[in-house]
């Protein structure tokens, strides 16, 4: 096939993107040229970095693939069905090439002898025949005469896939939306409500004809009050008129703080404004998931400008921070910045990882903490909840780099970021912004992130914070307890009080926030939180938070105390066992039974649990301790069975608790409630296992570690439940027992005793773990992918959750459901499997049920599917993958 | 005029209260619910409601063809934000409405009461839209931890009152013999009797298995009439006895208690009893119990299957049949699936579902149902407990062979999406100002 086409004579710099999971993926930065080959002519980019890397090659088809959008713009569908995009530096370049593909394909078309000579057009385009009749779609001139008309063949031509192809190029060459503009202020003079419902119902139908370049030309200056004009005469509401045009035309509703003086730059927000406008308002009702899709590509787009506008534009962020200058007056105006970094910061998290933090790095050198630190002290809340918004932006981002910052802070011996928030939180009185400010300090004082996203973080740089941080580990704890002390003083100083029936409502909010935070800091740091609780004896205040009249702020206090528990662990035991914390605990079981309510039944769940992982020393200590008790509690067998337990260990030696526990073996106690019903005894792998064989001179810490690692949810989505099984019979284990007890415990367990010396000898300790911790923390970060159900409800999803997103834009909504639903289950495949390993599992099964969906959701399960764009968008998603993969 | 009553009357008129009012709200929930039991005990008679899904008109439009609070009693079965426009305004309504009202009406935990299903679904963003961050979002996820997971209805009656002569001919209802009893009953948005079906009173005849109903719910109310919809007309052939029991006079019969769950069963939870046992004040896990209760949904298989939702099971009907007989139940009642006709019995009558958002995402095009059970006066309003207590101690598995366990009367009310009129046009609030 001889094309008489010339190939452009430069390459245009570009980016190119594709589309995965619903969000744009950079492939990388290049050089953009057009290429005619033997097969035909091509779109080439070669890496910029790397000029031996093609980003894309990629064949010009005569399907009206591609699309111009914007100046910079070029977008199209590959074959395997990859949505592509070009983000050209240059508007020339972008035209450069555009204006080859289109003669490209202009060439391709005219030397196609027939309709269906190419295979492929047979096979993929049972619509041919139609193309050839739609051809040729042309409106007549619009006049209040033939709008009816109009509406019939528009209507009539969106049925099919060509027809509306045809329809949408004839719209576009014809400019035909801005004759139609003109016609709805002559209707509504006339007062002509036929004729504005016909209108209403062609510019619904030409917007749904889902192009790009449409729905550009919809938004453009001249054009947007005649859309939705006609847009607010809706016949299905016909006794109701909108207001579109009043809330569109309304210039004050765009704040400036710094004029932005590019033109095109102003442009583009006005537009990405009114996408939003028509995406939330206009069409929320009746838009289908591609016009969805296309409005919020084309939103994405013009933020992503946006925003690189604002970053590389020195002399405005400059003018923006000076803003906050102390010797600035106009208060107003600093608020309005506030708000404007916020906006940004909101549409940041759409953006990519580099791009963002590229923005975030460029605030932050201009003082971006400054503005912060004054935005949270603000006499109005609404501007502290907007600082902190700012802040949860910054450290959803990236916590390591917050992190790195506060530490440097402490390190020049300037107030960290840290002790400002914990002295707010302990003063503030709005309980949204005291709330967040809870949620900023467990993250910033956190003192092992969890990886998050680690695809979104560029790599080296990552790596190397990463490592920084680990050298400066016995600073992190020092400061780690430092900021705990500062932060859980309150707590502390609830021992003065006698009684807890006077706390005061800000009070007991304090303190539920802060034994939350208690609780997610033990939860995620077992060790490092040891040297808090114990130097500033936090647990018998928890304990006594039991006794509060609140039953809120009882419910937190036994959430910690339950969280204890499932961590398996003999410091934590201990702290248990000696704070008559189980009494408190009974004593509650006794308040409220025999009445079902939430209160009694988390209770109960506690003591099922201790039951069910059969946790030795707490059935001997609880039933040594409270027989009693537990024998006047009879509405429940839970405490019945807890003597009977004690009673089968009291029966046998400590060489026969082998027999007891293989006779256990075949009692459900192998499989418990919530644990393992299907996936059977998880397999460790062996890397897991050659890690605790070859540590032998700490087993006792490994015996730790292993329990670290095995604690899963207190409701029991604990998935490696087999080392807590273990635990009875393991060597190792009896090993720790026998260390010898301090005397004053004599009453105590061997088990409590040795655990009870931890907390008796954190110098020494100091000491001697920070490697053991490093290492046992490294196999959290590893487990946390696979293991921490937890970790990923309360930190991932949760933070990114309170950070605020006020364009709710559907790309980066559309993300999440894949990471709920596909990696949801196919964890559930792997567990059901059993013997499939956690690593690789996930995903190839997550693939597997794309057709199964297929399947099964026809008729009833439509309630998730079909209504919703976002759902199927994520379907067909997954599919789209599954094609990709097997490809 | 108190706070709430005014805040119940703004709602009404789908205006939002203060974010203030919302957060004192709140805080009464909280204290209201923690006092309920996972599974709370609610006293025919009562109505049942499904998924609402922020469509605040259509909740209107329920509460007209069902009956004003308090004058009748509610259940929800959860799943009341998200997909809709105003979840902020239909949630708030139901929650003031429980604060005013705390016995007329129930509110369980569906799916979507979560903190990670609502920023997906949009009422994270509907939060952050209406009061401008997301304070109120996390008041209201707060009272999600504090929801019952479920709710136990006892004391309904087996028979049904009349409501009148089935406008539709007879081929969609069966005549009644003079000793049969009113079993189902259809009605229209406008109170008339689309369809009824019922059973013989008389429990005499033969052996058959004393769990098979066969009461078949219409599949498609809308089929023209002459259509058979309902196919088996009758409570199971005249003879088979649907209902009833072989042993003769020495036995008992009563109304079994329903079971309201929003998606299904566990294969964790084999009596209503274990639920009990769970800490619900959490964020719905992503597996376990819990999880299992608000994901599962019924299907036509054989015991447990994946869920294509990629949390909770599929169950079969064995599982429905074992678990009601095991508990001394007669349905189950639950949401969680759209379903084009609003309701839909499976396995014999032992479940329901009830879907209550009509025109589900305004565009679905599907009716809405609610599930009326009446209060059974007969043992002078006595009611015979039938969990809760049933069974406690002495397992589940106590000596109830004898008795035979009836299912409810169950009237469906079904209703369209709200006129057009009576509302605006369904839109996102748009935001106030911009910078960017």
């Amino acid at each position: 096939m001889a094309l008489d086409l010339q190939p452009p004579d430069s390459s245009k710099r570009v980016k190119v993107y594709e589309l995965r999971d619903n969000d744009w993926f950079d492939r990388g930065t290049g050089f953009c040229t057009g290429q005619m080959l033997d097969e035909g002519p091509q779109i080439y980019v070669q890496s910029e970095d790397e000029p031996n890397r093609v980003l894309l090659k990629t064949q010009i088809s005569k399907d009206d693939g591609y699309q111009k959008q914007q100046e910079t713009l070029i977008v199209w569908t590959e074959r395997n069905g990859t949505d592509m995009a070009l983000s050209f530096q240059e508007a020339d370049g972008c035209a450069v090439i555009w204006d080859f593909v289109n003669s490209a394909q202009q060439q391709l078309l005219s030397l196609a002898p027939a309709v269906g000579c190419l295979p492929r057009d047979v096979a993929d385009d049972a619509l041919s025949d139609d193309l050839e009749s739609y051809q040729s779609i042309v409106l007549p001139a619009p006049n209040l005469a033939n709008l009816g008309e109009i509406e019939q063949i528009v209507r009539a031509a969106s049925m099919t896939q060509a027809g509306r192809d045809a329809l949408s190029k004839f719209i576009i060459r014809d400019e035909y939306i801005a004759k139609l503009v003109p016609l709805v202020e002559t209707a509504e003079d006339l007062e002509s409500l036929a004729d504005l419902h016909c209108l209403c119902n062609i510019m619904k139908s030409l917007i749904l004809l889902n192009d790009n370049t449409i729905i550009e030309t919809v938004v453009a200056d001249q054009i947007i009050l005649g859309v939705v004009g006609a847009l607010e005469y809706d016949p299905e509401f016909p006794t109701h008129k909108a207001n579109h045009r009043q809330y569109l035309a309304d210039q004050t509703r765009y704040k400036e703080v710094v004029p932005i003086k590019d033109p095109l730059i102003r442009r583009k927000i006005r537009s990405t404004w009114r996408l939003q406008y028509l995406k939330d308002v206009v069409l929320a009702r009746i838009l289908d998931d591609p016009t969805f899709s296309v409005l919020n590509s084309l939103i994405f787009f013009n933020q992503m400008e946006i925003v690189n506008h604002i970053q590389s534009n020195a002399q405005f962020l400059r003018e923006l921070f000076s803003v906050f200058d102390p010797r600035n007056a106009d208060a107003k105006r600093k608020d309005d910045a506030v708000q404007f970094l916020q906006q940004c910061a909101a549409i940041a998290k759409n953006l990519q990882a580099p791009s963002r933090a590229q923005l975030f790095a460029n605030f932050i050198s201009h003082g971006l903490f400054a503005v912060i630190a004054f935005a949270v002290k603000h006499p109005n809340p609404a501007m502290r909840t907007t600082g902190i918004d700012i802040l949860v932006a910054l450290l959803d981002h990236d916590p390591v780099m917050m992190r790195g910052y506060m530490l440097k802070a402490v390190n020049e011996k300037k107030t960290p970021l840290t002790d400002t928030l914990i002295d707010l939180l302990h003063a503030e009185t709005d309980l949204g912004v005291k709330t967040q400010l809870a949620d900023a300090i467990k993250i910033l004082l956190d003192p092992q992130i969890p990886l998050q996203d680690p695809l979104a973080r560029a790599g080296p740089d990552y790596f190397k914070i990463r490592s920084s941080n680990l050298l400066s580990d016995a600073f992190v704890q020092q400061h780690f307890d430092e900021s705990s002390k500062r932060l859980f003083q309150p707590l502390k100083h609830l021992a003065n009080r006698a009684t807890l029936n006077d706390l005061t409502f800000q009070e007991v909010t304090l303190h539920s926030h802060l034994v939350d935070i208690l609780t997610f800091f033990v939860r995620q740091h077992l060790f490092r939180t040891r040297n808090a609780i114990h130097s500033e004896s936090l647990a018998p205040r928890v304990a006594q938070l039991l006794t509060a009249p609140q039953k809120h702020l009882k419910l937190v206090a036994l959430k910690f105390f339950r969280t204890l528990t499932s961590l398996q662990d003999t410091f934590y035991q201990a702290l248990m066992t000696h704070n008559n914390t189980f009494g408190l605990l009974l004593d509650i079981v006794y308040d409220t039974m025999p009445r079902d309510n939430l209160l009694n039944s988390a209770c109960l769940e506690l003591f099922e649990f201790i039951k069910r992982e059969n946790i030795k020393p707490f059935i001997l200590h609880i039933v040594e301790k409270y027989r009693e008790k537990l024998e006047n509690i009879t509405y429940v067998d839970t405490f019945q069975n807890l003597i009977i337990r004690y009673e089968q260990m009291q029966g046998y030696g400590a060489e026969a608790d082998s027999v007891l526990f293989s006779q256990d073996d075949s009692t459900p106690r192998r499989m418990p409630l919530n644990g393992q019903r299907w996936q059977g005894v998880k397999d460790i792998d062996p890397s897991e296992e050659d890690y605790f064989n070859g540590s032998d001179e700490e087993d006792d810490w490994t015996q730790e570690n292993r329990t670290v690692l095995a604690a899963g949810a207190p409701n029991g989505s604990s998935a490696l439940s087999k080392p807590l099984v273990d635990y009875p019979d393991d060597d190792d284990d009896e090993d720790a027992m026998d260390i010898k007890p301090e005397d004053d415990e004599s009453e105590e367990k061997q088990t409590d005793e040795s655990s009870a010396e931890n907390p008796k000898t954190p110098p020494t300790q100091t000491a001697q773990t920070p490697p053991l911790e490093r290492l046992s923390e490294k196999r959290r970060r590893e487990e946390d992918d696979d293991d921490d159900e937890l970790a990923k409800l309360t930190t991932g999803p949760k933070r990114r959750n309170s950070v605020s997103s006020t364009q709710g834009s559907g790309l980066l909504n559309r993300k999440k459901p894949l990471s709920i639903g596909p990696v949801g289950s196919g964890e559930k495949g792997a567990s059901i499997l059993g013997s499939v390993t956690a690593g690789t599992a996930p995903k190839r099964i997550a693939i597997n049920l794309g057709p199964a969906n297929k399947h099964t959701t026809d008729n009833d399960s439509c309630a998730t599917i079909t209504p919703n764009p976002e759902e199927s968008n994520e379907k067909e998603n997954r599919e789209g993958n599954e094609g990709e993969d097997e490809a | 005029m108190s706070d709430l009553d005014r805040a119940i009357e703004q709602l009404r008129a789908c205006r939002l209260i203060p974010e203030s009012q919302v957060r004192e709200l709140c805080y009464k929930a909280r204290e209201l619910l923690i006092e309920e039991g996972n599974v709370v005990s609610v006293d025919a008679p009562v109505t049942i409601c499904g998924d609402i899904h922020g469509q605040f008109h259509d909740l209107m439009e329920l509460f007209r063809v069902g009956g004003d609070v308090p004058d009748t009693n509610y259940l929800f079965m959860g799943d009341f934000v998200d997909r809709g426009f105003y979840s902020l305004e239909s949630f708030l309504l139901l929650l003031c409405l429980k604060v005013r009202y705390p016995d007329r009406i129930t509110l369980i935990r569906g799916n979507h009461e979560s903190r990670q299903i609502t920023t997906v679904y949009g009422f994270y963003d509907e939060c952050i839209r209406k009061y401008g961050s997301a304070n109120v979002w996390r008041y209201c996820c707060e009272v999600f931890d504090y929801l019952a997971l479920g709710a136990i209805v006892l004391g309904a009656s087996s028979e049904l009152e009349p409501t009148g002569p089935p406008i539709v001919n007879e081929t969609q209802s069966s005549m009644p013999l003079d000793d049969d009893e009113l079993e189902t009953e259809v009605l229209n948005s406008r109170g008339e009797v689309t369809m009824s079906t019922y059973r013989p009173r008389n429990r005499s005849s033969s052996d058959s298995s004393d769990t098979s109903r066969n009461i078949s719910p219409p599949r498609d109310i809308s089929a023209a009439p002459g259509q058979t919809a309902g196919a088996p007309l009758r409570a199971g052939a005249p003879g088979t006895g649907a209902s009833s029991d072989g042993n003769g006079s020495a036995t008992t019969t009563r109304t079994g208690a329903v079971l309201c769950v929003h998606g299904g069963l566990s294969p964790l939870i084999d009596s209503v009893d274990k639920i009990r046992l769970i800490d619900r004040k959490q964020e719905v896990p992503h597996e376990g119990a819990m999880c299992d209760l608000l994901w599962s949904d019924p299907d036509e298989i054989e015991g447990w299957g994946l869920s294509p939702r990629g949390a909770g099971f599929l169950f079969g009907g064995d599982i429905v049949k074992q678990f009601n007989h095991l508990n001394g139940l007669s349905l189950v009642a639950r949401a969680h699936q759209l379903v084009m006709e609003g309701y839909k019995e499976m396995f014999d009558g032992g479940i329901v579902t009830v879907w209550s958002a009509p025109n589900y995402c305004y565009r679905c095009g599907n009716v809405a149902a609610i599930l009326e059970l009446g209060e059974d006066t007969s043992n002078g309003g006595t009611i015979a407990r039938s969990n809760g207590e049933y069974g406690r101690s002495n397992g589940v598995l106590g000596s109830n062979a004898a008795t035979t366990v009836v299912s409810p009367g169950r009237r469906y009310r079904v209703f369209e999406a709200a006129a057009q009129d009576t509302r605006g046009m369904p839109a996102k609030k748009p935001v106030a100002d911009y910078f960017l």
